[in-house]
C-alpha cells in the first residue's frame, strides 16, 4: 500500500510535467494540425534560459522563468514567421522536416552554450515533503507541479474561450478558410499559437528539471518529447484537458510498470510510453477526448 | 545534345567508365592521402569514413523507398539498422560467422520486423506514423542496454568486432597498388610508395565488398521501382484512393514496402558493422534517425542517386565539421561543441527552402538544359523546338511533396507535362539513379 | 473616378479581365462584370463553369490575374482577411461553418472585424429572426441541420455589417421548402439593409425571382448577361437552367 502510494506520487509528478509539454504540443496542433517535433527542444532551451537568468545573472527563480518564457515566445514567433509561414500549411512533409531541422539545430546550440554536463536547477518549489507514510512521500515538488499544471490549464482555457485572440485561435484551428473570410488575421494568429506554445513549453521544461532528483542537460528534450507526445495523443491531440489526463496516465504507467514489473529495467520507461502511443493509435486514434485525426503528410 | 543520340551514348558510356575508375582507385588514393589541409584545419579522409558512408547510402536508399516512393513518413529506420548491425556483430563475434553469412539472418529478421511495424502503419499514418517511428528510434538504445540482452549486445559499452573482413589470398591488391604508384608523373603523388600492409589490404578488400553490396542494393531497388509492384508503390504515394480503385492492394503494398525498407536498413546495419568494426547503443538513436532524413532530403526525395549523395553527406559533414578547429569569427568554444549536428540541422532547413527536390533534382534540371529528350516518331528538330527537356513527371510529383505551395506545385511544370510523359515512352526511367 | 479616396467612389464590385487557375487548370478565362449599389446579381452556369471560382477569385482564395475592385479599391495583392475588412462577406459553398465552435462563437466570428459595442445586441437580433439558432446557441454548430447551418452562415456573414454579400449556392443540399424560405429571407435582407448581393446559384428559378440582373457563365466565360427578366425569357437560359 505504501509502495503503491509512492508510485502514485511519482506518477503524478512526472505525469503533470508531461501534461504541460503535451499542452504545448496540443496548442501547435490545434493551430496548424502539425506536430512540432522541436517542441521538446523549445522546452529545453527555455529551461536553460531560465537557468541562466537564475544562476548566472542571479535573479530570483520566478522572474527568471518569466523572462525565459518571454524570450522563448519571441524565438518561437520568429521561427513561425521565417521558417513555417512560407510553407503551404496543408502540406505537412516539408513542415515536419523543418521542425526536425530545428530539433537538431536548437539541441546543438544548447550543447554549444551550456555543454553536456548535468547541472542542478534551482528549486522552484520548497524542498521536503508534505507528509510521509513509510516509503510513500508526497513531496512539495509533486504538489507544486500538479497545482501549477492545473492553474496553467485554467488560465489557458480562459484565454482561449473568453478573449478575442482566443476566439481567433479557435477559429483558425476549426476552419482556416472561414477564419480568413471572417477577417481573422491568419498569420498573426498562428504566430501567437507558436509563441504561446513556447512559453507554456518553458514552464514545462522548468517543472521537469526543477525536480531535485533531476538535472538539466540538453539531451533531456528528446526523451520528454516522446513522453509528451504519447500524452497528447492519448488525450486526443486537440484537447487541453485531455492532455492533462493523458500526461497523468503516461506518468502513472511509467511509474507503475517500472515499480511493479521488476524485470523491466528503468530505461524502458520510454518504451512504455511508445507502447501506450501505439496501442492508443491502433484502438482509439482520436484519443480519449480528441475530435479529429491527422492523416496527411 | 539529343537523348539517345550517338553523341549522348558516348558521353554516357564515358561517364560510367569514369565512375568505375573513381570507385576502383578511390581506396588506394584515400589510404595514401589520409588528410587534406584547408586554412589551418586538417580534414581526414579515411577509408573507414568512406565505408561508413556506403552503409548509410544503403540506409538512405531504404528510407527513400518508404518515404520518397511510398509516401510513408518513417523516422524509425535507425531501429532496423541497429538490429542489423547488432545481429551481425553478435553472430560474427560470438558464433564465428562471416559477415556475409550473417545476412541470412539479418535480412529475414529485419524484413519481418518491418512488415510487423508496417501492419500498424496501415492505421497509424501521416504525422502519427512519424511520431511512433521516432519513438522506436528513441527506444532502440534502451533495448540494447537491457540486462537480459547485454551479454550478447555488450550493453552500454558496445561490442567490438576484433576480426574484420579479411582479404582472401590471391587477390593482387598489393600488386595493383604497386602498379598505380609506378604510373609516371601522378603515381607517386597520389599513391605514395605503393606499399599496402595486411590491415590496409583487408580494409581495401572490405571497401570493395561494400561497394558490391551497395551496387546490388541500388540495382535491386531500381528494378523494384520499375516493376509492376514498384509502380503500385509509387501509385500509393501519389493517390492512395486512386491506386486502390485501380486494383492496387493497399495493405499488401504498404506493409511490403515497410519490409523492403527495413531489410535495406538491416543490410545497412551489417555493412556498418563491417565498416566500423564496433557497434554501440547510442549510434542507432534519434539522431541517426533524423540524420537519415537529412540524407534523404539532401539527395532528393524519390531519386536513387540521391541516396548516394545523402549517405556521404551525413558521414562526411559531421566528420569534417567536427574537425574544424579554426574559423574566423567563430569562437573555439562553439567549434568544440556539437557543430556537426548544427550544420546538418541548418542544411535540412535551408535545403527545404531553396532546393526542395534535393541536389539530384537540381543537377537534373541542369542536365535537362543540355539534353533534349526526343519522343518516338518526332524529329529531333521538332523536339528541340518544343523546348528543353523536363524532369520526368513522376519525379516532379516527389518534388511536389516537398514544395512550399503544394497547391500550385504543378503549375510551374505545366508547359513541361508533355515532354515529361514522353520520357516514360522512351524508357528514360522516371526515377533511375544514373 | 479621379478622386483618390478609398471608398464610395466606384461600384460595390467591379471585375475585369479576371483569370483564375487551380494549378495548371485554367478555370476563368477573363470575365468582366459589375454589381451596382443595392443590386442583387445572380451568376448562373453549369457545374464546372467557374461560378464558385469567380467568388473565390474575388476573395483572393485562388491564384488570379485581372482586376477586382470594391468601391474603387483594388484588391490586387490583398489577403483574404483584408478583403473582408473592406466590407465583403462571403458565404462559401458548404457554408463554412466553424463546426466544433458553438453557435454563439460562430456569430461572434462573423463580427470579428467590428469594433463597436453592439455585437451582442445584433447577435440577439438574429436569434429573434431565427429562434432555432438562439435555442441552440451553446451547441457546436456542426450539430445543426443543413438548413439551420445555412441560416447561421447568412446571419454570421451579416453580423459583420457587410456592404457586399457573396453567396455561393445557398440552396445546396436543402429541402425545397427551406430553399424557398431562404430566398424570401434574402429578399427581405436586401429590402431592409440594401445590402449588395452577388449570388451563385443552380436553382435559377428562385435566384432570378430575387435578383435584379444576372450573368450566365459557360466554360469560364460570360456567355449571356441581362436583367433578371431578360434571362427568364431567354430561350437558351430557359432550356438550360429553368427546365421548361
Amino acid at each position: 500500500m505504501e509502495l503503491l502510494l509512492a508510485r502514485l506520487f511519482d506518477g503524478v509528478s512526472s505525469g503533470a510535467t508531461y501534461a504541460v509539454i503535451a499542452v504545448a504540443l496540443v496548442l501547435i496542433y490545434k493551430a496548424t494540425t502539425l506536430i512540432n517535433f522541436a517542441q521538446g527542444e523549445l522546452c529545453m532551451i527555455g529551461s536553460f534560459i531560465a537557468y541562466a537568468f537564475a544562476v548566472d545573472v542571479g535573479l530570483p527563480v520566478i522572474p527568471a522563468v518569466i523572462l525565459a518564457m518571454v524570450m522563448t515566445a519571441l524565438l518561437a514567433a520568429g521561427i513561425e514567421r521565417t521558417l513555417i509561414r512560407p510553407f503551404d500549411p496543408s502540406n505537412h512533409l516539408p513542415l515536419v522536416i523543418i521542425t526536425l531541422g530545428l530539433l537538431l539545430l536548437i539541441n546543438s546550440v544548447a550543447g554549444m552554450i551550456w555543454g553536456y554536463d548535468p547541472r542542478r536547477f534551482p528549486g522552484v518549489f520548497p524542498d521536503g515533503t508534505v507528509f510521509e507514510w513509510g516509503v510513500a512521500r508526497l513531496r512539495w515538488y509533486t504538489v507544486g507541479t500538479l497545482i501549477t499544471t492545473i492553474v496553467l490549464l485554467v488560465l489557458l482555457s480562459l484565454l482561449l474561450n473568453r478573449t478575442k485572440v482566443g476566439l481567433a485561435f479557435r477559429a483558425v484551428s476549426s476552419n482556416l478558410e472561414s477564419a480568413a473570410l471572417s477577417g481573422v488575421p491568419i498569420g498573426r494568429t498562428l504566430q501567437f499559437g507558436w509563441a504561446l506554445a513556447a512559453a507554456v513549453g518553458t514552464i514545462a521544461g522548468v517543472l521537469f528539471v526543477s525536480d531535485p532528483f533531476r538535472q538539466i542537460e540538453p539531451t533531456f528534450a528528446a526523451r520528454v518529447l516522446i513522453f509528451a507526445s504519447a500524452a497528447a495523443v492519448l488525450g486526443g491531440l486537440d484537447s487541453l484537458w485531455g492532455a492533462l489526463v493523458g500526461g497523468l496516465v503516461i506518468g502513472m504507467v511509467e511509474s507503475m510498470l517500472i515499480g511493479y514489473l521488476t524485470f523491466i529495467p528503468s530505461q524502458m520507461g520510454l518504451a512504455s510510453a511508445v507502447g501506450v502511443l501505439i496501442i492508443v493509435l491502433l484502438i482509439r486514434p482520436n484519443g480519449l477526448f480528441g475530435s479529429r485525426r491527422v492523416e496527411r503528410v | 545534345m539529343v537523348q539517345a543520340s550517338r553523341q549522348h551514348r558516348i558521353y554516357q558510356t564515358l561517364g560510367w567508365l569514369l565512375l568505375a575508375l573513381v570507385v576502383l582507385l578511390l581506396p588506394f588514393w584515400v589510404i595514401s592521402t589520409q588528410s587534406i589541409q584547408i586554412g589551418g584545419n586538417t580534414f581526414t579522409l579515411s577509408l573507414g569514413n568512406v565505408m561508413h558512408s556506403l552503409s548509410y547510402v544503403v540506409a538512405v536508399l531504404g528510407l527513400g523507398l518508404l518515404v520518397g516512393f511510398n509516401g510513408q513518413l518513417s523516422l524509425g529506420n535507425s531501429f532496423f539498422i541497429g538490429v542489423g548491425a547488432y545481429i551481425s556483430a553478435t553472430l560474427v563475434v560470438d558464433n564465428g560467422w562471416g559477415f556475409l553469412r550473417s545476412l541470412i539472418v539479418v535480412l529475414p529478421v529485419t524484413f519481418a520486423l518491418g512488415v510487423l511495424f508496417g501492419i500498424p502503419a496501415l492505421r497509424i499514418r501521416g504525422l502519427y506514423l512519424a511520431l511512433v517511428t521516432l519513438g522506436l528510434a528513441a527506444v532502440f538504445p534502451a533495448i540494447v542496454r537491457l540486462e537480459g540482452l547485454s551479454e550478447r549486445t555488450g550493453g552500454a559499452n558496445g561490442k567490438r568486432i576484433p576480426d574484420g573482413f579479411a582479404a582472401p589470398e590471391g587477390v593482387p591488391l598489393q600488386e595493383f597498388r604497386q602498379g598505380l604508384s609506378n604510373i609516371p608523373g601522378i603515381g607517386e603523388q597520389f599513391f605514395a610508395d605503393g606499399r599496402l600492409g595486411t590491415r590496409a589490404a583487408d580494409e581495401v578488400w572490405t571497401y570493395f565488398v561494400l561497394i558490391l553490396l551497395t551496387a546490388i542494393a541500388i540495382w535491386m531497388v531500381k528494378n523494384l521501382i520499375h516493376s509492376r509492384p514498384g509502380r503500385a508503390i509509387i501509385a500509393v504515394r501519389d493517390n492512395e484512393t486512386g491506386a486502390a480503385v485501380n486494383g492496387v492492394n493497399l495493405p499488401m503494398t504498404k506493409t511490403l514496402t515497410f519490409g523492403y525498407s527495413a531489410a535495406l536498413g538491416g543490410l545497412a546495419g551489417t555493412m556498418y558493422a563491417m565498416a566500423i568494426g564496433f557497434v554501440a547503443p547510442d549510434v542507432f538513436g534519434v539522431n541517426l534517425a533524423i540524420f537519415l532524413i537529412v540524407g534523404l532530403v539532401v539527395g532528393g526525395l524519390g531519386t536513387l542517386s540521391g541516396a548516394v549523395i545523402g549517405g556521404f553527406v551525413i558521414v562526411f559533414v559531421p566528420v569534417w565539421t567536427s574537425q574544424v578547429k579554426e574559423l574566423p569569427g567563430v569562437s573555439e568554444r562553439v567549434l568544440s561543441g556539437p557543430t556537426a549536428t548544427a550544420v546538418l540541422g541548418i542544411l535540412l532547413i535551408v535545403l527545404t527552402f531553396v532546393m526542395p527536390g534535393g541536389i539530384v533534382y537540381g543537377l537534373r534540371r541542369l542536365r535537362a538544359r543540355l539534353i533534349t529528350i526526343v519522343p518516338r516518331g518526332m524529329s529531333p528538330a521538332a523536339a528541340a523546338a518544343a523546348g528543353p527537356a523536363a524532369v520526368p513527371v513522376d519525379e516532379a510529383a516527389a518534388v511536389a511533396m516537398m514544395d512550399r505551395h503544394s497547391g500550385h506545385a504543378s503549375s510551374d511544370l505545366q508547359p513541361e507535362t508533355e515532354t515529361g510523359s514522353v520520357s516514360v515512352t522512351t524508357k528514360q526511367g522516371s526515377a533511375d539513379g544514373n | 473616378m479621379t478622386a483618390p479616396t478609398k471608398t464610395k467612389t466606384g461600384a460595390p464590385l467591379e471585375v475585369s479581365a479576371l483569370h483564375a487557375a487551380y494549378g495548371p487548370v485554367q478555370v476563368l478565362h477573363g470575365i468582366e462584370f459589375r454589381v451596382d449599389e443595392g443590386e442583387a446579381v445572380v451568376i448562373l452556369g453549369a457545374n464546372g463553369s467557374g461560378k464558385t471560382t469567380t467568388l473565390r477569385a474575388i476573395c483572393r482564395m485562388v491564384s488570379t490575374s485581372g482586376s477586382v475592385s470594391v468601391y474603387g479599391t483594388s484588391l490586387a495583392g490583398k489577403k483574404t482577411e483584408a478583403v473582408t475588412k473592406l466590407g465583403v462577406a462571403h458565404v462559401p459553398q458548404g457554408r463554412g461553418t466553424f463546426a466544433d465552435l458553438s453557435v454563439d462563437d460562430n456569430m461572434r466570428l462573423g463580427a470579428f472585424v467590428r469594433r463597436d459595442k453592439d455585437v451582442q445586441k445584433d447577435i440577439d437580433g438574429w436569434y429573434e429572426v431565427f429562434p432555432i439558432l438562439g435555442s441552440r446557441r451553446a451547441q457546436p454548430a456542426g450539430q445543426l441541420s443543413g438548413g439551420e447551418q445555412q441560416m447561421l452562415a447568412i446571419s454570421r456573414a451579416l453580423m459583420g455589417n457587410p456592404r457586399v454579400l457573396l453567396l455561393d449556392e445557398p440552396s445546396l443540399g436543402l429541402a425545397p421548402l427551406i430553399v424557398k424560405d431562404l430566398f424570401e429571407r434574402l429578399k427581405q435582407v436586401k429590402l431592409d439593409r440594401g445590402t449588395t448581393m452577388l449570388v451563385v446559384e443552380q436553382n435559377a428559378n428562385l435566384a432570378l425571382a430575387m435578383a435584379d440582373r444576372g450573368y450566365v457563365l459557360e466554360a469560364g466565360l460570360i456567355a449571356i448577361s441581362g436583367t433578371a427578366e431578360d434571362l427568364r425569357t431567354n430561350e437558351a437560359v430557359r432550356r438550360a437552367y429553368l427546365g421548361y
